[in-house]
């Protein structure tokens, strides 16, 4: 499979658009201290205000700045989106890869499992789990979930690097700048982000194997064999390299999951309170629905929701020639 | 075609469910009854009625002995107690069950057939005005959360032109009877229907283009033409008729996911399904209720595959004559 991801969403207008879009919202996060006046959590005004120069989108229930909310909710959706997107996207490409290269026993398992995962209504699960899982997590799991985002985190930007030259800096830059600034995020969302990742890799995992069986037969994989290199060998340097526009994919589809699900917790007061977020925002405001608040309260939060989520969409469906060569070409069928 | 292979798929996943269901409470330290229903469920509870549970779910006996309790509970159809329904929890969840079978079902046909229609038409012009245009459309409108979309359409038609009603499947107050009600119901279905139809019609839309794409390119299609057969034909019998087919598939992992889209909207909507059931036992903390309405949601979701592969062998002869 020798076609470059970078290419495809470049080159497509709604890739374009979907990358300027997704910008925004990451130099949003990124820039959050800078661009807000005010402790997004703190108390700064009257209940209710409208928009004035001094709270440009007004104030909440209980006097917060909405506007200040509003720029850190892209931090809480983004950094959650991403993380979750990398736990499970590695776990995803570990499992398609070994399964598919180990086969027997291990491989009608685990393929099991996965299907009856996929049965499994998420929104419920997660709601019951959110019941008996404490989402607070401690000061030793935090620092376990550190040292491994960080490894991961690392391991993708040194990939990225090598393969994209330049421009997989220029990704993987502002996703580094911004998991460091929010570092803050992971006491109050680690355990949503851990539970996410566990929920979502299924799917992935299933068209990762798919690819893996099909690399597996191709001559050079033997040629290693051949020269004595061992299962693991073969799944690093062979395989999921090789795999590179499917795991760009399933990494695209995992964000967009992730944020949307972070997102409609949120909506259903699941989860921390003191979390700035996007979700929480349309809660809260939906309670207050009578009120004229609802024009830059509810609609700004869910606008911002959309904008993001319709980003990352645009990618996804301008990858999607990259994944099937069929869609490529311009032969339309009208006649 | 239902062969053993899914049902052996269906049967794991009942297990895992049955699993959490049973452990994730147990597991929890302290007094096991406190942990499946809440500590404030427990103060308003009648010692009776605790005496009453513990027996029933053996709660005071070994982990071995609760679990072979807990399964002949299941084969009886007994899934506990709801302390804030005051009924049992089969009771409160097949009580709701039935307007969130007409929502999601009614959302699902609607929005299957328009995606699968519209998918066709856009494959047929790929690259024209008609197509480019669905296809941005489509692509924007899965960007809108379903809850949001909601919200929107809550906003613009029931709270501002004040045209539908606001909330509730039914206006229970009003004592209407036969076709009136049913009218009132109908009034209140189309805002939910309306968003998760929105919500929902990108999946097949894209899936029915993207195989209609392909199918054009077939040999028979071609055949087809040179036949000079109607456009009209080629596209609807030849070309549409195979490009349903990977939605049909798709259909059954949909249904686990209407589960999410049709919870959402009953929230924003008051619409007294299981959706909003669950919301209303997550904030009640009526913990069985919500591990009942997995359970059932999960029983749903196979039920919905089990028809969808009966479905499939007639949509598509090649299937029964395989086995």
């Amino acid at each position: 499979m020798h076609i470059d991801p970078k290419q495809e969403v470049v080159k497509s207008k709604g890739g374009r658009l979907g990358l300027t879009l997704l910008l925004v919202v990451v130099l949003m996060a990124i820039f959050a201290d800078l661009l807000t006046p005010y402790d997004p959590l703190a108390q700064t005004a009257q209940s209710f205000e409208s928009p004035s120069w001094e709270h440009l989108l007004g104030t909440n229930h209980v006097g917060q700045d909405i506007w200040s909310q509003l720029v850190y909710g892209a931090r809480t959706s983004l950094v959650v989106g991403l993380l979750v997107a990398a736990l499970s996207t590695v776990l995803a490409a570990l499992i398609g890869a070994s399964t598919a290269l180990i086969g027997g026993v291990y491989d009608r398992i685990v393929m099991r499992l996965v299907d009856a995962f996929i049965i499994i209504p998420m929104i419920l699960l997660l709601i019951l789990l959110s019941i008996y899982v404490d989402p607070n997590l401690g000061s030793g799991a935090i620092i376990a979930i550190e040292v491994l985002i960080g490894i991961i985190v690392v391991g993708i930007a040194f990939y990225m690097v090598r393969s994209l030259g330049w421009v997989g800096l220029l990704i993987i830059g502002p996703v580094l700048a911004l998991i460091v600034l929010a570092r803050n995020l992971l006491p109050t969302t680690g355990g949503l982000i851990i539970i996410l990742s566990l929920l979502s890799w299924q799917g992935g995992a299933r068209t990762l194997r798919a690819q893996a069986l099909a690399l597996k037969e191709k001559p050079h994989v033997a040629a290693a064999r051949g020269f004595g290199a061992n299962t693991w060998y073969i799944i690093r340097r062979h395989i999921i390299p090789d795999m590179g526009p499917l795991l760009v994919a399933d990494f695209v589809f995992c964000v967009r999951r992730a944020v949307f699900l972070q997102a409609g917790m949120a909506f259903l007061g699941i989860g921390n309170p003191n979390v700035v977020s996007w979700g929480s925002m349309i809660n809260d405001a939906r309670q207050w629905i009578f009120l004229d608040a609802w024009r830059w309260w509810l609609v700004p939060a869910g606008v911002a929701l959309s904008i993001t989520i319709v980003a990352i969409t645009l990618i996804g469906s301008a990858l999607e020639p990259a994944l099937d060569p069929r869609l490529r070409g311009e032969v339309s069928a009208q006649n | 075609m239902l062969t053993k292979g899914n049902l052996l798929t269906y049967l794991i996943a009942l297990l895992i469910i049955l699993t959490l269901n049973f452990f994730l409470p147990r597991m929890m330290p302290g007094d096991p009854l406190m942990a499946i229903y809440g500590d404030e469920a427990l103060v308003q509870m009648s010692p009776q009625l605790k005496a009453d549970l513990t027996e029933r779910f053996a709660l005071d006996q070994s982990l071995a002995e609760q679990f072979a309790s807990y399964w002949l509970a299941l084969f009886r159809g007994d899934l506990g107690y709801s302390y804030s329904y005051n009924a049992p929890v089969t009771e409160v969840i097949f009580g709701r069950l039935p307007w969130t079978l007409l929502l999601a079902g009614l959302a699902l046909l609607l929005s299957t057939a328009i995606g699968i229609m519209l998918g066709i038409e856009s494959g047929w012009r790929r690259g024209g005005r008609f197509d480019s245009g669905v296809l941005s459309g489509m692509v924007t409108l899965s960007g809108f959360p379903d809850f949001f979309l909601g919200i929107l359409l809550l906003l613009l038609f029931a709270v501002n032109l004040k045209v539908l009603p606001l909330f509730g499947a039914e206006d229970v107050y009003s004592g209407l009877s036969g076709f009136a009600r049913l009218i009132d119901i109908g009034e209140h279905l189309i805002l939910p229907l309306t968003t998760l139809v929105l919500a929902r019609i990108t999946g097949g839309y894209l899936l029915t283009r993207n195989t209609m794409i392909g199918v054009l390119k077939e040999p028979y299609i071609l055949l087809a033409r040179a036949k000079g057969l109607k456009p009209r034909t080629v596209k609807y019998r030849h070309a549409g008729r195979n490009s349903m087919l990977p939605v049909m598939t798709q259909t059954g992992i949909w249904m686990g996911l209407m589960v999410t889209g049709v919870l959402f909207i009953e929230v924003v909507f008051s619409y007294p399904g299981i959706g909003l059931l669950a919301y209303d036992a997550l904030t009640f903390r009526d913990y069985p209720v919500l591990q009942g309405l997995l359970l059932v949601s999960a029983f749903c979701v196979l039920g919905a595959n089990f028809i969808v592969d009966l479905l499939y062998a007639r949509v598509d002869p090649r299937v029964s004559y395989a086995h």
